[in-house]
């Protein structure tokens, strides 16, 4: 599939694993889904009738978990036999005591739509070996009819009562003459390698139907994706204290420790009444690490939270591209303020990628974007440097990527070799507002 | 006095270098890292070492390690811990065993020049020198509260210079009486505590320790 050539990926595949493979899931869909769907509807008729009884919730749960764990094997053999990547949904957990187990199995909506694919397979199964049976079969027999031709019964023409051995098309044109024949041989041939075509094509809705009702729910899959960025979330602000602590043992503290001690020196020489040009000379040194420990400082509260931000998203940013050591021209157009949470992310994040651009793409110049649009806010950093930019490629995009997805954004990047590189943060306007699960729902699946 | 000094921080290297050879010292290593002082020590092994606990590669305890190496190794090197935090798990790590020349201080005490190079010196000879900050910590940390509030205000004074090492002519120098009366007061002290009277300041150093943790 992924070879550049097209004509001969389409005759190949006839001859492919997959192929085959395909071909023999195409088939055994068809008892699968009898089995399937005649379980799913009398269970369900059976618990249904049972109700008012005691057996009918016990039987409902019971076969609930039954289809839950037949359509897990199965899309667990459709992953292993034809190669696909249907994620498995969260394991059945169920509350404590029978009632608990009871409700828990009730409630289980994998267990629900698990049933429903499991009916959902006949009318699968019908169409995916129809669809190989048909192919196939007229395929080798197109193929071959001029071997077996002759052995047809006789079929009258109704006009001239002539006996023909032959097959008729719109029952006037016998296929008899040898170009007929050779003609019906090469439609053979294309259907045949058509075959494994179609047959992919019916395993698609399959494939789709497996994922929607055999894999986790959006639900599910939002819990997962939560659960990792906020580990992120939380290492991500525990190193940042690292740092700023490192920062300050290292720099700060041990300047303010080199500048008592200076002091504690120069104040001795004067009490022991020594040489004042010494201790101005110790007084001087202490002045001067005196300014550098207040500029670290400084430079420390800024990487903290950059105090220009209070002034709002565009300052910080006019500030930000001010300071590159590469041009950039800034382009805003802020129509909303966004929530100081993502406004102190985006900055970060530009402040990143100007760092970037300066240190690895070798740019001329380079844009600074910030759009807002409806609910979302847009920031790209275009520049015309050598690109080659990739994700984890040691360039701090990775990291940005994980600090973005925690406020449910995302980051692209547009590198090819040669340059020029886009590197575009979405971001919504607040974490998690004005955000209704449709709309992730189709960012999810982008 | 020979020193050997590991401290990343090429300022207060700089600096502390500085301050013992205007008082006549001679520095014999500055380091930036504990593979550098132990290197120093095997060379050339100095009266006393004055060692930062976070140092490169890993900036977590290094140089503890290698202060508790070299107390082993070299037993006759003093060693000064320099720290910027006091944990009372390093003090009871680094004075395991002996007080024998060993000493752990904040790196504020450096300001206080005299005071530090006093206790620096105490070291290089085989005495001890504790943080009033680690003192402070293990008399917090003590069980033994009733012996500890039998005591008078001026004999909890004592205990805590005697602590952090002072002999009794520093005590007498920094409470500003005589050493006579400091005499008393340990003598007090070690009676109210049921401690034997030691002839060593380092014994009675070991044991004031021993009983606070215990």
């Amino acid at each position: 599939m992924t070879d550049r050539r097209p004509v001969r990926t389409f005759f190949t595949a006839l001859l492919t694993r997959q192929a085959w493979a395909e071909l023999l899931y195409a088939i055994i869909l068809l008892p699968m889904g009898v089995f399937g769907f005649s379980l799913t509807v009398t269970t369900l008729t059976f618990s249904g009738g049972l109700m008012i009884t005691f057996v009918g919730l016990p039987l409902l749960a019971g076969t609930g978990l039954l289809s839950r764990y037949l359509g897990q094997r199965w899309r667990a053999g459709a992953n292993r036999l034809l190669g696909w990547d249907v994620p498995a949904p969260p394991p059945f957990r169920a509350k404590p005591g029978l009632l608990g187990w009871l409700s828990s199995c009730l409630r289980d909506g994998t267990a629900w739509r698990a049933r429903l694919y499991l009916a959902l397979q006949l009318p699968l199964g019908i169409a995916s070996s129809v669809a190989a049976a048909f192919f196939v079969s007229y395929g080798i027999g197109a193929l071959t009819y001029g071997i077996w031709y002759r052995w047809l019964p006789c079929n009258t023409d109704p006009r001239t009562h002539v006996c023909h051995h032959a097959a008729a098309l719109w029952n006037e044109h016998y296929i008899e003459t040898t170009p007929a024949i050779l003609l019906t041989a090469l439609a053979g041939l294309v259907i045949i390698f058509l075959a494994p075509w179609i047959v992919r094509g019916v395993l698609a809705i399959d494939r789709i139907t497996m994922r929607a009702l055999l894999g986790p729910s959006w639900t599910s899959s939002r819990v997962e994706e939560l659960e990792q960025t906020r580990a992120q979330a939380v290492d991500d602000s525990a190193a940042t204290l690292r740092r700023i602590e490192r920062d300050l043992h290292d720099g700060t503290q041990a300047r303010l420790v080199a500048l008592a001690m200076n002091v504690g020196l120069a104040k001795e020489k004067l009490a022991e009444g020594g040489d004042p040009s010494e201790a101005a000379a110790l007084l001087e040194r202490a002045h001067t690490t005196a300014k550098d420990a207040i500029a670290e400082v400084r430079d420390l509260a800024r990487g903290i939270h950059p105090p220009v931000l209070d002034a709002g998203l565009d300052a910080a940013l006019a500030t930000l591209c001010a300071h590159s050591a590469v041009p950039v021209e800034l382009r805003t157009r802020l129509s909303v303020r966004p929530s100081p949470s993502i406004e102190t992310i985006t900055y970060f994040c530009a402040a990143e990628l100007i760092t970037n651009v300066a240190k690895h793409s070798g740019a001329r110049r380079a844009v600074l974007d910030a759009t807002t649009t409806g609910s979302r806010l847009r920031l790209s950093v275009f520049d015309d440097g050598r690109g080659g930019a990739q994700l984890g490629g040691g360039t701090g995009l990775s990291g940005l990527t994980d600090r973005v997805r925690t406020v449910d954004g995302r980051l692209t990047v547009d590198s090819p070799a040669g340059g020029p590189t886009t590197v575009t943060v979405d971001l919504p306007l607040a974490p998690l507002q004005g955000d209704s699960p449709r709309n992730s729902l189709q960012e999810g699946q982008h | 006095m020979r020193v050997a000094i590991a401290e990343d921080s090429a300022i207060l290297r700089d600096g502390l270098a500085q301050l013992l050879t205007d008082r006549g010292h001679e520095v014999v290593a500055a380091v930036p890292d504990a593979d550098g002082l132990r290197a120093a020590v095997e060379h050339d092994p100095p009266d006393v070492c004055v060692v930062d606990i976070r140092m490169p590669p890993s900036f977590t305890d290094e140089g503890l390690r290698a202060a508790i190496a070299l107390r082993h190794s070299h037993p006759q090197v003093g060693v000064l811990v320099f720290s910027q935090y006091v944990e009372t798990r390093y003090a009871a790590e680094l004075l395991a065993g002996s007080t024998r020349g060993v000493g752990y201080l904040l790196k504020d005490r450096v300001a206080d020049v005299r005071e530090f190079v006093e206790a620096l010196t105490r070291v290089a000879g085989g005495g001890t020198a504790l943080d009033p900050e680690v003192v402070a910590q293990l008399l917090g940390a003590s069980r033994k509260t009733d012996t500890l509030a039998s005591l008078t205000p001026r004999e909890h004074e004592v205990l805590t210079l005697m602590a952090e090492g002072l002999s009794n002519a520093g005590i007498a120098g920094k409470l500003v009486v005589t050493e006579r009366a400091v005499e008393k007061h340990v003598a007090n002290i070690l009676l109210k505590l049921d401690l034997p009277p030691s002839d060593t300041e380092n014994r009675r150093v070991l044991a004031v320790l021993r009983y606070l943790e215990s």
